[in-house]
């Protein structure tokens, strides 16, 4: 028997077949003892191997949590990570370019070290579930031989960058960005002054302002190209990010040529490396740094950093060869049948567009939920060689789009999708939902995001053709918790998992987010509406849809009718099914979709998205700011009772999240929570501010004593949701108090 | 030849499953460690792809799929980690595991679910140690002959299947027109 470095030989590059070789002689020494967890962990990250749900050998299995006695026994590849525990394999795909024989490796992974299934990811990446570590260096060979690298897919780092899968044969583009995407892929990689962030750090590049395909407002580096007096340049925006609070990027220079891009993107890494946060993660995404300092100044200090950069000739050497990701056509244009079937029109219709370049065309194969198998890839594989060419690209609405398809072949294409089950119509309408992991596999789910699309396209397939041309054009995505993976914010409808006591018990449920907009790169984030329990979750999209139809304005875009009734008319709306049947009346709403187990959040982990460790606490901030968020627009909807107690629920999350970071037992009861802050926090000046000393703390104390958040106007409203953003800011600045007296202790 | 990473599948014998009364029977077996000797960790639902591996229990050595692949509704048991006995202990080890999955199964009520044992398909996901070729074919033939005559008995007939770019596979005829419960009982 060979191995698959010897069988690969030289079909890895050098630098590649030297990291890997690295990564296994890593694994050894952890197996020896001889690795840090913590640093074991960063160093997985770092080459895409993730954790996974239950990976720290727990599982509740609907009775209570139970140990899963893998073999390995103490052995773990991070902390409270179980070495023998199935994770996920993170590839990425810049800008979701794949070629036939990366598509037959990639198939070729998930069947033999995962589950045959291959998942497109929101971010033209492709992940693996259910793989065993110690298989992760063959399987990284084996990608290295098709130029595919897992480095830095995860961890803080330069995540995927990632395009518009139009790039290049769009027809409202001002030019290809694909070089651009590429270049600056190929020149951050490994690049030392990215290697030291407190947090990822996501590129995103479009070919135009209108259309949505990069949703680079959602980035924390975004480029729009644009083309000034015949010179070819970008807008770059930076700043953005979706997550608990979801912030639009911010202009940093409104035409940056094409040769300053590199250098620019260079500048932002140090200034976000060198004064980005590094102890709180839940404020360490540059979106917080360039708010905290303004963008003014921030445009000020990468202009500084730009300066004194030394030059690279990387800046400007591919500027040579912009050609150099050009694809090849294997087939002659020609045009679309005249005569062509009423199933084949029925699919072309949104999954069939028309290239920049006459009779060629872009075929979008639709992924159920982002899943195809191996032998679909496979196939797929061979009708790409056979059509297309190396053309094929990932999508952010986790589909797969083929390039350069001649109009003469659209139906021989199109039946052999048949043949694959893989020509289901409606690309870009309400029936091709996207969805993040949620908690199928992923530790920081708290509702089964899959399960409920999948259900929803279950329905929706029935109606699909009877829809309302309206209702088929809105787009529909799903986020098993609030760090938005699953894109919900940009959505016409989205949901978001969360978890609400009934009676006792917990009940999955999802916040629905209603009016993003997916157009112009995500203009603008929709309107958190209320939780509706997951299992009324399919009722809650007809009542929504049936509202639209019946009060819309003529041809008013769902936008813009949000915009017009507010979110105060859809809570009347959802209302009849925002609470749930008690357990004994219906306990199929006390178990998730697609979950027989009686619902809990027990298994939720502690997530390596943030790379390396997010704590606890970390979720409990959060959950407090998306609850502070949440209490901000019920003001500006104008209910102001709603707003104040938002704000002091807020107060009490966060102070909850601290107390257990103290390991101290406390409930979710209110009283319970601002007893336990006043004896472990307040009493011994822990929250206490440097220079504010006590008073954040009070706002606490003083809102839960006087009941002010009860029955509030606008005015008390307004305070107690300062009073409320003071508290947070402080909860933060005491958990960094905290965790530097640890690390200091610890030494 | 190292014994790892085969599959095996039996076909139902009717081609419709509902593939939604799957999911609490895996839940099932994880709790209540229906399957002794093997850590069972959870359950993965793919039944919105289309020919694809429909329901998995997941478990540390061996997965168990419903799989739907060709439209044609299995179960598949596919080993994951090495087996510490000989290749044809290996083999032999994966033809019951298979069986003994698909007797459980029939056994849930419910279910209604009946497995055919005429027709086996086996596959090797290692292209490393077994690529789709003559000379895996020639190596692998004894073995599953023998594998396949201890659980349906008689002379089954052999055929390989696929390209080089797929897996190993094999697909056996046994003949046989006998139960899963008589093919364990056989062995």
């Amino acid at each position: 028997m060979t191995s698959w470095k010897e069988q690969l030989g030289d079909r890895v590059p050098e630098q590649l077949a030297g990291e890997v070789d690295l990564f296994e002689g890593q694994i050894e020494l952890k197996k020896q003892g001889k690795l840090d967890d913590k640093i074991f962990a960063e160093t997985r990250l770092r080459r895409g191997v993730y954790g996974q749900r239950y990976d720290n050998g727990l599982r509740d299995d609907g009775t209570g949590q139970k140990p899963l006695a893998f073999p390995c026994g103490d052995l773990t590849k991070g902390p409270d990570t179980v070495w023998d525990a199935p994770g996920m394999m993170r590839i990425k795909i810049p800008f979701g370019k794949l070629s036939a024989d990366q598509l037959d490796v990639l198939s070729e992974l998930a069947e033999e070290n995962s589950d045959s299934i291959l998942h497109v990811t929101t971010r033209q990446d492709i992940q693996l579930h259910f793989i065993h570590i110690e298989e992760a260096p063959d399987m990284m060979r084996r990608l290295a031989s098709v130029g595919i690298t897992t480095r830095e897919a995860c961890g803080n780092s330069v995540r995927n960058v990632t395009a518009c899968e139009y790039a290049g044969v769009c027809t409202t583009q001002a030019f290809d960005v694909t070089p651009y995407a590429d270049a600056i892929t190929k020149y951050l990689l490994g690049h030392p002054d990215v290697q030291d962030f407190g947090r990822k750090f996501k590129i995103a590049f479009s070919g135009c302002e209108d259309n949505p395909c990069g949703l680079v407002t959602f980035h924390d580096l975004g480029a729009v190209a644009h083309v000034r007096d015949g010179k070819r340049g970008f807008r770059v925006v930076v700043g953005g990010g979706l997550g608990a609070v979801p912030v639009q990027a911010k202009v940093l220079d409104e035409f940056c040529p094409e040769e300053e891009l590199l250098p620019l993107a260079q500048a932002v890494s140090r200034v976000f490396a060198r004064l980005g946060e590094k102890q709180s993660r839940a404020r360490a995404r540059i979106k917080f740094l360039v708010q905290k300092v303004g963008i003014d100044e921030f445009k000020r200090l990468v202009a500084e950093e730009r300066a004194g950069l030394r030059p690279d000739p990387r800046w400007t050497a591919f500027l040579d060869d912009l050609h150099s990701t050009d694809e090849k056509p294997v087939r002659e244009a020609g045009p679309l049948p005249a005569n062509a079937s009423p199933a084949f029109t029925r699919w072309a219709e949104h999954n069939l567009k028309p290239q920049a370049q006459d009779g060629y065309y872009v075929a979008i194969v639709k992924m159920p939920l982002g899943d195809f198998t191996s032998d679909q890839g496979r196939a797929l594989a061979s009708l790409a060689r056979e059509y297309t060419g190396d053309a094929i690209r990932c999508t952010v609405e986790q589909n797969l789009a083929f390039r350069w398809l001649s109009g003469a072949d659209a139906v021989a294409f199109y039946e052999r999708l048949s043949a694959l089950s893989l020509a289901e119509a409606g690309a870009g309408t309400i029936s091709d939902m996207t969805s993040c992991p949620g908690t199928d596999t992923c530790k920081l789910g708290i509702s089964a995001s899959r399960g409920v699309t999948g259900e929803l396209r279950k329905r929706l397939s029935l109606v699909q053709d009877e829809l309302d041309p309206a209702v088929q054009a809105l787009r529909m995505k799903a986020s098993g918790c609030f760090n938005s993976c699953g894109q919900h914010h940009a959505a016409d409808i989205g949901f978001t998992g969360v978890s609400r006591q009934v009676g006792g018990r917990k009940v999955p449920h999802f916040n629905i987010v209603l009016g993003g907009q997916w157009t112009e790169n995500a203009k603008s984030y929709g309107l958190v509406v209320g939780a509706v329990p997951s299992k009324n979750i399919p009722k809650a999209v007809d009542l929504i849809t049936a509202h639209y139809l019946e009060q819309r304005e003529g041809e008013e875009s769902f936008q813009a009718f949000i915009a017009r009734v507010g979110k105060k008319e859809f809570r009347k709306v959802l209302a009849p099914i925002q609470k749930p049947p008690a357990y004994e009346d219906d306990p199929s709403y006390y178990s998730d979709w697609g979950d027989p187990r009686e619902y809990n959040i027990g298994d939720i982990g502690i997530g390596e998205c943030a790379g390396e460790i997010v704590p606890f606490v970390e979720f409990g901030l959060q959950e407090a700011e998306q609850q502070l968020h949440d209490a901000q627009d019920a003001l500006e909807a104008g209910d102001a009772a709603a707003a104040a107690s938002g704000g002091f629920k807020a107060m009490v999350t966060a102070a909850k999240a601290l107390i257990r970071h103290l390991e101290v037992q406390v409930t979710d009861d209110a009283n319970d929570v601002v007893g336990n802050f006043k004896t472990h926090l307040y009493d011994t000046q822990l929250f206490h501010d440097p220079f504010a000393k006590g008073k954040f703390a009070n706002y606490l104390l003083k809102m839960h004593g006087d009941k002010s958040y009860e029955d509030a106007n606008e005015e008390i409203a307004h305070r107690a949701l300062d009073e409320a953003q003071l508290f947070l800011e402080a909860a933060h600045g005491c958990y960094q108090r905290l965790t530097e007296a640890a690390a200091a202790a610890a030494e | 030849m190292e014994p790892t990473k085969f599959q095996v599948k039996l076909y139902t014998k009717s081609g419709d499953v509902e593939l939604e009364k799957l999911v609490p029977v895996f839940h099932e077996w994880i709790r209540s460690k229906k399957i002794a000797d093997e850590l069972l960790i959870d359950v993965a639902d793919y039944a919105h792809v289309p020919q694809g591996p429909g329901v998995v229990l997941i478990g540390h050595q061996s997965d168990y799929y419903l799989d739907l692949a060709d439209d044609r509704p299995g179960l598949l048991y596919s080993r994951k980690r090495g087996f510490d006995g000989d290749f044809q202990g290996g083999v032999d080890d994966a033809f019951r595991r298979a069986l003994e999955a698909c007797k459980l199964l029939e056994a849930e009520s419910g279910l209604d679910f009946e497995f055919a044992t005429d027709e086996v398909l086996f596959r090797v996901q290692d292209r490393l140690n077994a690529p789709n070729a003559d000379a895996t074919y020639e190596a692998y033939k004894p073995a599953l002959e023998k594998a396949a005559s201890t659980y349906f008995g008689g002379s089954a007939s052999l055929e390989r299947v696929g390209g080089p770019r797929e897996p190993f596979a094999v697909r056996i005829s046994t003949g046989s027109q006998g139960t899963v419960d008589e093919a364990l009982a056989r062995a």
